[in-house]
């Protein structure tokens, strides 16, 4: 509970007899200031004084001697590592991990730095390899958050740098990423680094999918082969958390598919070979759906509706029609999750998409209004027998299991629209 | 050792490893210059000529652009019968001294060809194959400039070829050592 949440509504607890004054002032001694904005200005401090210092070495990079700027780059270095490893012991854990974050930045300052005095950098990677790598070992050392979502931006940046400016992609960097942030995933499934971890990677696999000039559905199998990691992993928030990305890339093709889909322009473009596709997609659903499988968890199949591959239909009202359905069925599959895990915020995420996918078909379709009447009467009647359905069901579950340790239901405000 | 990530992370090993890792990447910094500090000194110094090109290109924030005349090599020049050059694949330059000391090309191998006297070998990898040609990089493409001389060199690259001093050292590595306006403009070569 936050002090200002009690600080505003304590009076008028008060008033209303629910507490006394006394225990009102106990509650707001519970949760005593905190000194953040106080702690927060020495350290803005130190950042100006930093800032100038870089702003006059920066000034003068060039005028400075070979060995100087050596000296600059590595004193800097090591103090950061030092003052990071010295906030650690001290007890400050936020400092210390972004001072270390801050040395592990320098490092890759560093090595370009160098590279450049030498002229040695242009289209040499292994120096940069090297950067990531550092990257996973600190994380690994230190098991901090921050660490590690420097590191998967570390690897991004790098691959986006070899692919920009070298046209090729650093398997070994992928790999590094890919293995050593996905090993310290499996581990430790935090939600946030999850998501960010997923992001890096399919960052990652975009740029492969460009580099090698295939057809960019391909990348929906490095993309899915992450999603079915999510399953596997046996913490379900940390697994679910992976997930995320990968099908929300999902969903924005399949509703870019329901948008632009009519005009067959695109087809070229979205066609790989029907069966060397399908076989690679298919493997990775295996191992999918073996992870649910073996994790229990065969309520997110329907996910696997997103990867349909529509785009094999002829360009057209055919190929329109079946993504908007995908579409309904995906948010209805959402929705039906949601209701049975009690979970409101499921259900606004399914509330949405099912408004999405209607709005794609109300002002995209290029129908005559009785066809799209027939289709919106049919959405509507669906729905609204789900929704009777499960209330239905609801109902009767409650009725069964009328035990004390049950939650209560939820208030009748998180049904369906 | 239960799993990596608790060898990792335990308090006792934590300060060791935070040297090391620490010393690690000093030390690769270190030789990252190492490197290049002993490409010049112990390397072999040849002199290339860049093309005009492309004066938009050239400056590209605070590195130059280079273009070598041994960029673009023609067929003739590749020295494997069984195979022609493939798109990405690593070569090795054969160089040797003109009369104003300029290197130019003379066999373009798959396989490091052993150099004669005054000739050098230069690494470089294919990025394009033409009908009657195929293209070069070397990763000496890029230079780093001094503040404010990128804009000079710039001119002089528009109007006249640059000379480049290049270092390779005995391993392979090349690195450019110098980049010179040419006085006067050359005498057209064969």
């Amino acid at each position: 509970m936050s002090r200002k949440f009690l600080e505003t509504d304590g009076p008028a607890w008060v008033a209303e007899g629910l507490i006394t004054e006394e225990q009102r002032q106990k509650l707001l001694a519970r949760y005593p200031h905190q000194a953040q904005a106080l702690g927060l200005l020495p350290l803005l401090g130190s950042v100006l004084v930093g800032l100038s210092a870089l702003s006059v070495v920066a000034a003068n990079w060039q005028a400075l001697p070979d060995v100087l700027r050596l000296a600059l780059m590595l004193g800097s270095l090591t103090g950061a590592y030092a003052a990071g490893a010295y906030f650690l012991r001290r007890g400050n854990p936020d400092l210390g991990h972004g001072l270390i974050g801050l040395g592990l930045i320098l490092f890759g300052a560093s090595i370009i730095l160098t590279s450049q005095i030498y002229q040695l950098v242009g289209y040499d990677v292994s120096g940069l390899v090297a950067w990531v790598v550092a990257g996973v070992a600190l994380s690994y050392v230190y098991g901090s958050r921050l660490l590690v979502l420097l590191t998967v931006l570390i690897g991004a940046a790098v691959q986006t740098y070899c692919v920009q400016a070298l046209g090729s992609f650093s398997y070994a960097t992928a790999l590094m990423v890919a293995g050593g942030m996905g090993y310290y995933w499996w581990r430790r499934p935090d939600a946030v680094s999850s998501t960010v971890l997923a992001t890096g990677l399919l960052w990652q696999a975009g740029l492969l999918i460009a580099v090698l000039h295939a057809k960019i559905t391909w990348f929906f199998v490095p993309a899915m082969a992450i999603y079915a990691a999510g399953d596997w992993q046996p913490h379900r928030v940390g697994g679910r958390s992976l997930q995320v990305p990968p099908l929300v890339a999902a969903y924005l093709f399949m509703f870019g598919l329901a948008t632009f889909g009519e005009t067959d322009t695109y087809a070229n473009v979205l066609r790989p070979p029907l069966l060397p596709y399908l076989g690679a997609l298919g493997a990775v659903l295996a191992l999918s759906v073996a992870g649910k499988r073996a994790r229990g968890r065969f309520d997110t199949l329907l996910d696997w509706l997103l990867l349909l591959p529509g785009f094999y239909l002829p360009g057209g009202l055919p190929l329109a029609v079946a993504t908007l359905v995908v579409l309904y069925a995906h948010a209805g599959s959402v929705l039906v999750r949601a209701h049975r895990q009690e979970d409101p915020n499921q259900l606004t995420i399914g509330a949405i998409l099912f408004v999405a996918a209607t709005m794609v078909a109300y002002f995209k379709l290029t129908w005559a209004f009785l066809d799209k009447s027939l289709f919106f009467l049919l959405g509507g009647v669906l729905l609204l027998g789900l929704s009777w359905y499960l209330r239905r069901r609801n109902a009767q579950v409650l009725a069964a299991s009328a035990t004390p340790e049950r939650p209560s239901p939820p208030a009748e405000s998180t049904s369906n629209p | 050792m239960r799993d990596l990530l608790t060898w990792f992370s335990d308090p006792a090993r934590r300060r060791p490893l935070f040297r090391f890792l620490v010393a690690a990447q000093v030390l690769y910094v270190l030789g990252v210059a190492g490197a290049g500090y002993a490409t010049s000194a112990l390397g072999q110094s040849v002199i290339l000529t860049t093309t005009p090109i492309d004066p938009r290109d050239l400056l590209y924030g605070d590195f130059v652009r280079l273009r070598y005349t041994i960029s673009e090599a023609p067929m003739a020049l590749w020295r494997d019968a069984a195979s022609a050059p493939s798109r990405r694949q690593a070569v090795f330059v054969l160089l040797a001294p003109g009369p104003d000391s300029v290197s130019t090309a003379v066999g373009v191998y798959p396989k490091a060809p052993k150099a004669g006297p005054n000739q050098a070998v230069l690494r470089g990898w294919v990025t394009n194959v033409y009908r009657k040609s195929f293209a070069l990089r070397f990763n000496l493409e890029r230079y780093y400039v001094p503040e404010g001389s990128g804009l000079r060199l710039e001119k002089a690259g528009r109007q006249r070829p640059l000379k480049v001093r290049v270092s390779i050292a005995p391993w392979g590595q090349a690195r450019i050592a110098k980049v010179e306006e040419t006085p006067k403009a050359p005498k057209p070569r064969p």
